[in-house]
Order: C-alpha cells, then structure tokens, then sequence
C-alpha cells in the first residue's frame, strides 16, 4: 500500500509541472466565430493533413528529433534544425497543418528509447532498445522489424500492455493537443488536431488519417483511438467517431491513404462479411470517409495502367508500390487493383449506389505527404525524405527502402510527397473542416497551382469573362458537389492556373466514369483544353505530347513550353441522362526533373538503371456527381 | 548572502547537478562508488524493486521473488562497480550516448516549466522588432502581358486605353486595395511584391515580372508597415521566446561545462 501511495505522490508532482503548459487558446487569443467567412470560398489554402513526429513510433525509431512543435513551426515557415543538422525552411509556408501521429503505440518508441534500460525486462525490447542506442542504422533496423513485427501481430506483450499504454498515450495526446493550440492562429494558420489509426491486416494497408473540427477542450475528452494488431472491422472507427461526437458534440472525419498497398481491401464491393454492401454500411462509411488521400510518398493512388489502359499518364507513382502490399508480406495480383485505385473506387460506388441506392465511395481527393520527418515537404527541390532514416543524403535513392525487413521497393519509388488544396470561406479549423465535408478539394502532387472546377446545366462561353466565380457559384456546383434535373448536356467550367513559382501546364483533363443500364463500369479521358492548341492536335483521344525542356545535368527545366493558365468550358459530349457518372478534372504540368536529380546535383547520389528521373507533376480535383432522376 | 544565494540557484550548471541529483535518486539510490566494497540494500531501495517488478508483472512480487530481486541488484551492483573500476565504461558507444541523451533531457525538461513574464517577452519583442513587424500593405493595377508585346500595352494604357480590356487573360486580381506582401507574392509568386513597392506612385510603369510573366503595372499605394503591441502577438512572442530559451538553456548548461576544460584540437 505505501508502495503505492508513494507513486501516486510522484505522479502528482509530473501532473503539476505539465499543468503549467497544458492550456487552451490560441496563437492570438481569436477563436473562430472572430473571423468573418466570405459568401463562398473565395481562396485556396495549402495543407498537409499527414504528418508524422518523434511521436509516432516509427518515426521516431526512424530516428526523427523533432516532435510537433518543430513541425507546426516549420509548417508556419520558420527555421528549424532537422534530426541530422540541416536547417530546414518552407519557401512558402502552408495555411493549415494536420499532426496524424500514429495512435498504435503512440510515444512508444520514444518511451523505450528513454527508459532506464534496466526496467526493460522483454528481451525482444531489450534487443531494440540497444539496437535504438548502437547507431542509427541500428534505429532504422529495429524501427523495420517492429513494422514488421506490427504487421503480423507479434509485437511484444510489453507494448500492448493496455493500462500502461493508457496512461502514456493521454499524457502525450493532452501535452500535444497543449502544442497544437498554442500555434493555432485563426484567420491566419490552421492547426489540427488528430492521429493516424493504423490498421493493416497482414501487412494490407488500410490506414486513415483521423481529424478533429474542434478544439482541446473537446479531443482531450477522448484518445486517440487504436485498432490494435490483427483483422478489426474498420466499423469499430466509425463508432469511436460518432461516439466522440455523441459525447462532445464536435465533429471528426477519417481520411484513408495509401489504398495503393492495400491489396485490394481499401475499396471492396462486399461488405465486412463478405456479402454484398449493405446500404447501411455504405452510407456510415460515406459519413465518416468524405475524401481520399489520392497521392503521397509513398505512391499516387489514382489510377492504374492495368485498370485504365487507355490512360497514358496513369502509371506516374506506380513503380515499386503496385508489387505488393505495405510490409510486402503479400504480394499484389492484378486482381487486387480494382479495391486499390481511387478512379476505381468511384466507379465501383456508383454500382454499390445503383443496387443499394447509397454511394459509398462518394469520395473528394486531397494529397498529403505522409512525411515521417516532422517536415511538411511536398516539392521535388525540397524532399526530406520519407523519414529521418532516408533525409537527405547520396545513397538513398538507390537504396532498399522498404518498411519492413524485407526486399523489394527502392528510395527512388517515392515520390516526393502531395498536398491537399482547400477551398474555404476562411482560414479556420472550422471553415477548413466544413470544405472538407462538401469535397471543395483537391489533390496535388506538390505544386500549387490553382484549380477551379464548376458543374452546370446553363454555362456558356461568356461564362468565363467578368466575375465568372461568383457566377458559377450561383449557377452552378463547384468540385464535390451533386447534379441533378438533367437539362440537355452537363457543362463544366474548369480553369488551372500554374503554381506562381513552378512549372507551367500542359493540359487539362476530364475523366468520367459511368454505369450503364447493364451495370458495367465505364470511363473515359477527355483532353479538354491545352497550351500550344495551333500546334498540338487531338488524333482520336490521343493529344501531341507538350514537349521536355528538362536538363538531367542541373535537374532544371524551362517553361518556354506549356501554358501558364488554362480554362474552358465543356460539354459532355456523350453524354446519357439515364445514367450515374462523375466528373473529375485532372491537370498536367509540363515535365520537370525529380527529386533523384536534385541528389544527384547535390551529392552526386548514384542512380539505378531504370531510375525514373522526370514526372509531370498533377492536380486531381474531387468530382462532381450527377444522378439521374428516379 | 541570500542575494548570492538566489543567484546561485539560477546559473543553470547548478540546475543541471540539482536536477541531477532528483533523477539520480528517483532512479538510482545511493550512489555507486567504485572505492567502496560495501553493499547495504534499505528497505526504501527494496520498496523501488519489487514496484519496478510490479509495473512490468502487474501483481506484487512473492516473497521468494523478492529475494531474487535483491540477490540480482547486488549482483548488478558488483558487476556495475568492477566494471567502473576496470574502465569498461571508457569508449563504450552505448554508455556514452545514452549519458549525454540524460543530461541533455534534463535541460530541455527544466525550460518546459519556465514562464516568461511580460516584461521579458516585451524585451524580446523589442530585440526582435523586424520579425514582428508587418509587411507593407500595397494597392495596385496590373495588366497580364502573356503573349502580347508589353511595351505597345504600356503605351496604350499611357495614352488613356480601358486597362481591363488590354493584355491576357489570367486569374489574378486586375487590382488589389491594401494588400499585405506576403499575400501578394502568394498570389503572384516570390518577389513581385517588392518589385511593386520600388515603381513610382500613380503611373503605369514595366513590365514587372512575376511567375506567371510579364505585366505592366501601376502602384497606387504603399503603406509601411507597422510593429503590432505584445498584446496583440503574445502567444507568437512567447512561442518563439520559448523555443529560443530551451536552445538558450541547453547552449549555456553545455558551455558552463565546456569551461571547465581545456581543450586542445591536433591541426589537420
């Protein structure tokens, strides 16, 4: 008993001094009902909303320093100093910022690292922790076995002690949520809270980031939730979510990534019994689920050469990730791709819609980067890696990166990260997570160029001189919105404007897809509007290529090809009224060299045969729905 | 010698061998002394092995497992003392990183629980001045060149043509009343802002370039920019104040070290 007492005299006193930081309120004491929202959304923020820190258990045995703080301060623009000693400064600073740390073990590597090591009494954490101390390369080692480990449901009891973890997990999510508020600048620069719940199966990706609309005053009332190891129904998250908001009456989305690896599990047709969807599932999952991460480190998610073979730029972050699943514990066959491609996926909905009368894959696109290294880096000239264990240095581009212990993907496989764009009505959690529920998003492979996308029955060429925005508005739906009351051919408005400091455009794009009456899935690319159009022609479907300025020997490029804006209006020209479709644009740049060559130029890294070494950089916008009457 | 003694109290070496000595004890106990070939195991030392047994159990130990405990301290002990005397600590990487990582740790943990008062965040508002201050605001015109010939749309515009009917099509504001910068170069790409605040007031003037291309441009306002109170900035201030004190504290806990050597580094 005094034993115990005597405990409870300590933790008091740690209570007492973290007391002293665990506070609420903002970076300049504003809440959000202080900033006015305009009538729509009148500009474009730049975010990630993935990003991890020395609090993620990977990360950190990785071998990241830097912890939140770090993160919100470089994500606003200020220097930091990155684990290796490198300064590290956005060009550009971002809008608004999501920490998804893992929830599985949050701290827990962190935790162990910092123990006593004679209280570590698991021999397999024992091995680890001296692994953790030898040196870096012994770091990212026993980081990959616990992945591993993590994948097979192996992990050591020690760390799926559930009380303990408890109490460990709340001090790091309240200190965290303290961090968070303190940068938190409504009007100016949005910090999020929220975690990554990391669920895979056997090594099947089927992970989501998890963000909350509300402040510390409400996600201190909850953990993050964890699924634990093995084969739990993704069901249980949504719970956890309609319970938080029951309790606190705030409001939480999921967002899944990296459906790439999931070896066809993120977007089944059946059900979690394995039956046919039901149409309450469906409609719980397109609650919860409104966007989909589409492009990140490791890989892009779009679309793929097998499922779309007509689509001659479907294969842009393909290599390396479509072989097998996240820890390559499986393999991928072809017929896992349709469960793993977002394009499939929204086709897929609009079967599961036409049986059940509920789409559950009604899903508006962001890009993120999923970083490890507390940067929020999305750009080819600025890669810091896909953790600290692969920041920047010569060897990592031709080095085995994979997560696990086993072979078989490269350090040039990953791109060099996205980011989610947003349209809203005002740089607030609020007003962010709000856009985020309507789908007014879109993805990018890094980039920043503008992109509006606008669906209408009664647009025209004129509609796009004077105040088209306000127009569309009024008239139309934006990117994420619904048509329906069919009258003639659907019209779109779709205008792409260059990152102001990046490459310019080669070409915009609608994709559709469609169901027939037959209930086959259908899509088709329709080159809309592209620079050069007195030289470049359409011959069928297929469009002159813009051209490559890229110079491999200073990783540059010129733009004297490409356009620095787009716009048009289009027509369906295929259009049936008897049919569900959707609508999405997908914008190009001109090539540009990528983040292998900046190594290069650099640290005169060594490249593999086969290295890709140039991209054209996208943007996806989410699409837009129309449903026929009855 | 109060006044000597509170001063004492803040040089952060003294903090550092304070802190030391809590972690020390909650840890450790009594101190290891290689000299000395006695071991007495008390009763609170006893209490702090069978806990550290039930943290990682879940029960209380049985008495017989309590004396495996003792027995394996000692053995610990022993093994730890001759070890020391052996120098076997010497040159160890494990050991010496896992030293230094304690040491630092008790730096950073001590700046945490640190608040600053106003009077030390206005100081350093007041050091920092430039940081704080606000961009200045511009209004202005502009005209997108793109494909036309930029000193035909400059003399057009000179001589009295509708600016809005010259030039490209782009979408960027044709003008903007007192916008800040940084929201500027956001919307026109790194550096237009500057260019704009250096042409003359009122008159059409270029081309500027920006990211997109040329444009022709007429600068109608500049206002300076200005250095809000703390007031209005203070959670940023104590942000940065914060961030700045724990590397302070952890430079200076390292030099007050570094004194007491003398080093001396062998030219390449």
């Amino acid at each position: 008993m005094r034993i115990s007492i005597k405990a409870l005299g300590l933790l008091g006193t740690a209570a007492a001094a973290l007391s002293a930081c665990n506070q609420t309120g903002s970076m300049n004491g504003k809440v959000d009902a202080d900033i006015k929202e305009t009538a729509y959304s009148e500009r474009v923020y730049w975010g990630d909303t993935h990003l991890h820190t020395s609090n993620s258990i990977d990360a950190f045995g990785f071998g990241v320093k830097l912890g939140p703080e770090d993160a919100l301060r470089f994500a606003r623009g200020e220097e930091v100093t990155a684990t290796w000693g490198l300064k590290a400064k956005l060009e550009r600073p971002l809008d608004f910022l999501v920490i998804a740390d893992h929830s599985g073990g949050l701290g827990a590597t962190q935790a162990l690292y910092d123990a006593p090591r004679f209280l570590i009494q698991d021999p397999t954490l024992l091995r680890w922790y001296d692994m953790m101390h030898e040196s870096p390369e012994g770091r990212v080692k026993a980081t990959g076995e616990l992945i591993d480990m993590a994948g097979a449901n192996k992990l050591p009891a020690a760390l799926r002690n559930p009380e303990r973890t408890k109490k460990n997990t709340t001090k790091i999510w309240t200190n965290h949520s303290s961090i968070v508020e303190r940068y938190n600048e409504p009007g100016k620069f949005s910090a999020f809270i929220g975690f990554e719940y990391t669920l895979m199966p056997r090594g099947d990706n089927l992970h989501r980031v998890v963000m909350f609309r509300d402040g510390k005053d409400k996600t201190d009332k909850v953990l993050p939730y964890d699924p634990g190891q093995g084969d739990t129904p993704v069901s249980q998250l949504w719970d956890y979510m309609d319970a938080y908001e029951k309790s606190t009456g705030g409001k939480v989305l999921a967002i899944p990534h990296n459906s790439n690896v999931s070896n066809g599990r993120m977007f089944e047709l059946s059900g979690p019994d394995g039956a046919a969807m039901s149409a309450d599932y469906a409609r719980r999952r397109a609650a919860r689920e409104p966007l989909v991460e589409a492009t990140q480190i490791k890989g892009d998610s779009e679309a793929h050469p097998f499922l779309s073979p007509n689509d001659e730029f479907a294969d842009f972050g393909k290599a390396g990730w479509d072989i097998g699943n996240l820890t390559m514990q499986r393999p991928s066959t072809p017929d896992m791709h349709a469960g793993n491609y977002v394009r499939e996926a929204l086709k897929r909905g609009l079967a599961i819609e036409a049986r059940t009368g509920v789409n559950p894959y009604k899903l508006g696109m962001i890009g993120s980067t999923d970083s490890h290294t507390a940067l929020a880096t999305g750009d080819e000239n600025n890669f810091f890696g896909k953790h600290s264990g692969n920041e920047p240095n010569a060897n990592r581009a031709s080095q085995p990166q994979n997560l696990g212990t086993r072979e078989g993907r490269f350090g040039w496989n990953y791109l060099a990260g996205g980011y989610a764009a947003v349209w809203a009505k005002a740089n607030t959690r609020s007003a962010i997570f709000d856009a985020m529920m309507r789908k007014e998003t879109y993805a990018t492979t890094g980039p920043r160029m503008t992109v509006r996308f606008f669906g209408g029955w009664d647009f025209s060429a004129d509609t796009l001189k004077g105040d088209w925005v306000k127009a569309c508005y009024a008239s139309g739906v934006p990117m994420g919105g619904d048509m329906k009351d069919a009258k003639g051919a659907p019209k779109f408005i779709v205008s792409a404007t260059k990152d102001p400091i990046g490459a310019n455009l080669d070409r915009v794009q609608i994709v559709k897809g469609w169901v027939d009456g037959a209930g086959k899935l259908h899509e088709k690319i329709f080159n809309v509007v592209w620079s050069s159009p007195e030289s470049r022609t359409l011959a069928g479907d297929k469009l002159t290529p813009v051209g490559d300025t890229v110079d491999i020997a200073t990783a540059s490029y010129k733009n004297s090809i490409g356009a620095p804006q787009l716009s048009t209006v289009w027509t369906d020209p295929e259009f049936n009224a008897r049919q569900k479709a959707f609508y999405y644009a997908r914008v190009l740049e001109i090539p540009t060299p990528r983040w292998v060559l900046f190594d290069v130029l650099r640290y005169k890294a060594k490249l593999l045969p086969g290295t890709r070494l140039k991209d054209q950089e996208r943007a996806y916008t989410s699409p837009i729905w129309y449903t026929p009457k009855g | 010698m109060i006044a000597r003694l509170t001063s004492l109290l803040r040089e952060p070496l003294v903090h550092f061998l304070l802190a030391g000595a809590v972690v020390f004890a909650l840890f450790g106990g009594a101190a290891s002394d290689p000299a000395d070939r006695s071991i007495t195991v008390d009763e609170p030392q006893i209490r702090v092995l069978a806990e550290q047994w039930e943290a990682t159990w879940q029960r209380e130990p049985t008495p017989t497992e309590v004396d495996g405990l003792i027995r394996d301290h000692i053995k610990d002990e022993i093994y730890y003392r001759e070890a020391l005397r052996l120098g076997l600590d010497e040159g160890d990487i494990i050991m010496r990183r896992r030293m230094r990582s304690k040491m630092e740790f008790l730096v950073a943990a001590q700046s945490e629980g640190e608040a600053p008062t106003e009077q030390v965040l206005q100081a350093w508002l007041d050091a920092h001045k430039a940081k704080y201050a606000t961009n200045p605001a511009i209004s202005f015109d502009q005209i997108f060149v793109g494909e036309g010939n930029a000193a035909r749309i400059l003399a057009s515009v000179k001589a009295g043509a509708n600016s809005s009917t010259l030039g490209s099509a782009l979408s960027v504001p044709k003008a903007l009343e007192q916008v800040r910068g940084e929201e500027i170069d956001r919307q026109f790409g790194e550096g237009f802002a500057k260019s704009l605040a250096q042409q003359p007031i009122g008159k059409w003037t270029g081309p500027v370039t920006s990211g997109f291309g040329a444009h022709i441009v007429r600068a109608r306002k500049v206002t300076s920019g200005s250095l809000p109170p703390l007031a209005g900035i203070r959670q940023a201030v104590e942000n940065d104040w914060r961030e700045a004190n724990r590397k302070a504290r952890e430079d200076k806990a390292y030099q007050a070290l570094l004194d007491g050597y003398t080093i001396r580094i062998a030219k390449p």
